[in-house]
């Protein structure tokens, strides 16, 4: 199991679980904590879910009557009976039962092998094209980083849970925030204003001490907002399955992260953009449990976020992504494991996503240089996330890329 | 003036872990030559590494079955040694009069990135880092074999499972990629020849130990880099340490990590030059020069552990004597960055990823815990209105903008907010 925290590119905070142990607050509290400028209803909010390593596509929609998927990678291939159906040709892992539910509701759109031009076979190479969304210019800000610095200034508007700021919302002159998962506790009284007098800008500033200050600035306008919130209790999941005495969502990071989204957005958080992570994907060795443990945790945290949000007057506004910066080889390796490979599927979760399959599934028997070939551009994903859903024109943020899905 | 106390300020900040007491202030009167010199002439004893005891960190042999009382005692004893490993590496962090060697040994760290967690015993990251600080000055090529021979690191990238019957592509990926050459300087087909290169190696997990088995060796000619012949491990790493893009590799590294992140290194640098024969303090001497030192363009962030241990040395702190050290690691482990526990494979993020705003919290507490724990008399002694410039002295710092000053202005008569606000300013955090 010491695998799982193997490829976990940004360490998140291990940070007491949060909304334990604290009174509630009044609703006046509430109200002057997230409503001072709640985000409008029916504003529509993104939820970037990155799976850090590498997560093998074809164990997670399976061609399970493909032959040679199974002659490919006879140790780790799911038989046909073990897979969750999704049609005549492919099925889900066997452990994504809560995203599969979704799908029968028609909430759920799958994107076939997406990638991107020239794929690239580092970790960190490709990780940095998708988040970066820039395949062939190869900018150094994030996407949604550039989405940022296309709207008001707002430290609330694009948040990532944990203490490291994913190069996804880093922009070149402004970026998106960063929250451990325990809230930030920021100084108080006189010390504070002598604080806060450290986090303006000065002008003999190079861009990092700049940053730097810039970084103290935004703990103190984050902080005053959310904290009051987090320490409400999360929205209830009042519908779940309680299966062997416990939650079907079991604890898991990515559990907590979540949790602490679901309190913001139902606290009215005028934030439009999340980004939370799992590490672990890269399985070289002993893929089979590793993996179906991974996929098992996110699509328990999933549904049992989405479960969270259904009660909120914000639960028809959420699009969930989740995405990994690439797919494993076709071929397994000797370990029971697969070596690093190219496509991979995007999920598209929500009630405003029309559900159902995109893109062609690539074929096992055209590969290329033993890997899937590349069916559909991320940034005709990226594309319809930034108009459909947070309502920007995504040319100049894509660099000129004009084509788009119709996902929504 | 003002430049020699730029690049005084750089080599105490960046190729060591930041001035003890007095320090920076004698540099400034000696002058910069005398400085470099200093740095970069390694002691026959250091006696301030020489205090400190080895770690009580052994082999502690495979994982007893489940449900026998050996297993709680074996599962302290790791408890105890995974805690002791780090702890005594920031004591020799701290505490050595020679900071380069620690400096460059941390470095090296976070170049072949090995994290404990999937390992799971102390013994083998011991020696790991034994190796590293072994190297950490000398020869490139002997420090890759070396590495090639290490027990973590080739656990850590399944060399073990790379077999002639099929190969496992980690360990020659990130050998290419990360740890010789650079990404891009090698095809697909490069990897997967070189993965058949390193079959063979077994690797015992609790104690490290590497052995070759023939038997799961590939013994066919491989094709790697344009060389046609039967290489096997150890051939095959000194093929790529003898590539030119190797030097560029070993030179764009030291670079990133030591001058800056967000400026390439320049195509017409006296680098890779000064890297010819491997030598890595022959490259460090080139990467000092003034060259380079003096340009203010090259500002650098300090990593957690960089920013801890400075401010550990100032104060005279040592790490594992703090109260309590687990509260030290926990710290450490909310900003993100604990030794021997690296993300990834790729080593630690650089720069902005460091300027969160939860990293902003979490350096303020931290400061007022280590500030709480430290004698400050010798702060305390000094005029209240005197005290900002000669914190700035004490700290090796640039001179604080006019923002800071203000800043400080607020809280000098009280010393302990005044150190917590200096060690957690723009000028302190970042390495201008």
């Amino acid at each position: 199991m010491d695998t799982l925290s193997r490829r976990k590119f940004l360490q998140l905070s291990g940070a007491a679980a949060v909304g334990a142990a604290a009174p509630l607050l009044t609703m006046e509290d509430i109200a002057q904590a997230a409503s001072a400028r709640p985000l409008p209803l029916g504003t529509p909010i993104l939820i970037m879910v990155t799976l850090y390593g590498g997560n093998d596509g074809l164990n997670t929609v399976v061609p399970y009557t493909d032959p040679i998927y199974f002659s490919s990678r006879p140790d780790i291939s799911y038989a046909p009976e073990k897979v969750l159906k999704l049609d005549e040709q492919l099925g889900l892992n066997p452990a994504m039962t809560g995203i599969k539910s979704l799908w029968d509701q028609k909430k759920v759109a799958i994107i076939r092998g997406v990638g991107y031009p020239k794929p690239d076979h580092s970790h960190f190479t490709s990780m940095a094209i998708w988040q970066s969304g820039a395949p062939v210019s190869r900018l150094n800000s994030g996407w949604l980083g550039r989405w940022v610095e296309s709207q008001e200034i707002d430290p609330m508007l694009a948040i990532s849970l944990g203490s490291v700021l994913p190069p996804l919302l880093a922009g070149e002159k402004r970026s998106g925030s960063s929250l451990p998962l325990g809230g930030l506790v920021i100084p108080t009284g006189t010390f504070a204003k002598d604080c806060q007098k450290l986090a303006k800008a000065a002008s003999s500033d190079n861009k990092l001490m700049a940053a730097a200050a810039t970084s103290m600035r935004t703990l103190f306008s984050v902080s005053n907002t959310v904290t009051p919130v987090l320490k409400l209790p999360a929205p209830v999941a009042d519908d779940l399955p309680t299966a062997n005495g416990g939650n079907a969502g079991g604890d898991s990071n990515l559990a907590q992260q979540l949790d602490v989204v679901a309190k913001l957005i139902a606290a009215g958080s005028p934030t439009r953009v999340w980004s939370v992570s799992l590490g672990g994907f890269d399985t070289h060795a002993n893929e089979a449990n590793a993996q179906a443990e991974l996929l098992g945790t996110v699509s328990a945290a999933l549904s049992r976020f989405s479960s969270q949000m259904k009660n909120t007057s914000r639960g028809k506004d959420i699009v969930t992504m989740v995405y990994s910066e690439f797919g494993r080889r076709v071929k397994g390796n000797a370990s029971q494991g697969t070596d690093h490979g190219t496509a991979g599927p995007v999920f598209l979760i929500g009630d405003r996503v029309k559900g159902g399959f995109y893109g062609d599934q690539p074929s096992l028997s055209k590969l290329i240089n033993g890997d899937l070939a590349v069916t559909t551009d991320f940034r005709d994903i990226y594309s319809a996330v930034l108009e459909d859903v947070l309502k920007t024109p995504s040319e100049q943020i894509l660099t000129g890329w004009k084509s788009k899905g119709q996902y929504f | 003036m003002e430049t020699d106390r730029l690049e005084i300020a750089r080599l105490y900040h960046r190729f060591g872990f930041g001035p003890r007491p007095g320090e920076f202030k004698d540099a400034l009167t000696n002058g910069l030559a005398a400085t470099k010199n200093e740095l970069l002439s390694v002691p026959a004893i250091d006696l301030g590494a020489a205090q400190i005891a080895e770690p009580n960190i052994t082999n502690l042999g495979p994982r007893p079955d489940q449900k026998t009382s050996a297993l709680i005692e074996f599962n302290i004893a790791l408890r105890q040694q995974v805690k002791d490993l780090p702890l005594w590496w920031l004591d020799r962090m701290a505490l050595s009069d020679h900071a380069l060697t620690e400096r460059m040994t941390w470095f090296w760290h976070g170049h072949w990135a090995t994290a404990i967690g999937k390992l799971n015993f102390a013994y083998p990251m011991y020696l790991q880092n034994q190796t590293l600080r072994k190297y950490a000055l000398g020869n490139f090529g002997e420090m890759a074999t070396a590495m090639l021979n290490d027990g973590a690191l080739q656990f850590w990238l399944d060399g073990g499972d790379n077999t002639v019957k099929a190969p496992n592509e980690n360990l020659a990926r990130e050998l290419m990629e990360l740890f010789v050459l650079g990404v891009n300087r090698y095809t697909e087909t490069d990897v997967r020849e070189l993965a058949r290169a390193l079959t063979g190696y077994q690797i015992e997990r609790s104690s490290g130990k590497v052995t070759f088995n023939t038997k799961r060796f590939d013994p066919n000619v491989k094709t790697i880099l344009g060389s046609t012949t039967t290489f096997n491990g150890t051939s095959a790493t000194a093929h790529l340490v003898s590539q030119p893009d190797n030097a560029k590799f070993i030179s764009e590294r030291l670079w990133f990590r030591f001058i800056s992140s967000l400026v390439e290194l320049p195509s017409n640098n006296s680098l890779e030059k000064s890297f010819e024969t491997r030598d890595i303090t022959k490259l460090l001497a080139a990467l000092t020069d003034s060259q380079i030192l003096s340009n203010p363009s090259y500002s650098i962030v300090k990593a957690p552990v960089e920013w801890f241990v400075g401010v550990a040395r100032y104060l005279k702190l040592t790490p594992s004597a703090l109260k309590t050290p687990a509260q030290l690691l926990a710290y450490l482990d909310k900003l993100a960055q604990v030794p021997f526990s690296p993300p990834n494979v790729g080593g630690w993020p650089t720069d902005e990823s460091w300027l969160s705003s939860a990293s902003a919290q979490y350096r303020i507490q931290f400061a007022a815990w280590l500030i709480k724990q430290a004698d400050l008399s010798a702060l305390t002694a000094v005029a209240p209105n005197k005290r900002i410039a000669w914190l700035q002295d004490e700290l090796g710092v640039l001179p604080f903008s006019n923002r800071t000053r203000l800043a400080l202005d607020g809280v000098k008569s009280t010393p302990a907010q005044l150190l917590q606000l200096a060690i957690c300013s723009p000028e302190y955090v970042v390495s201008a």
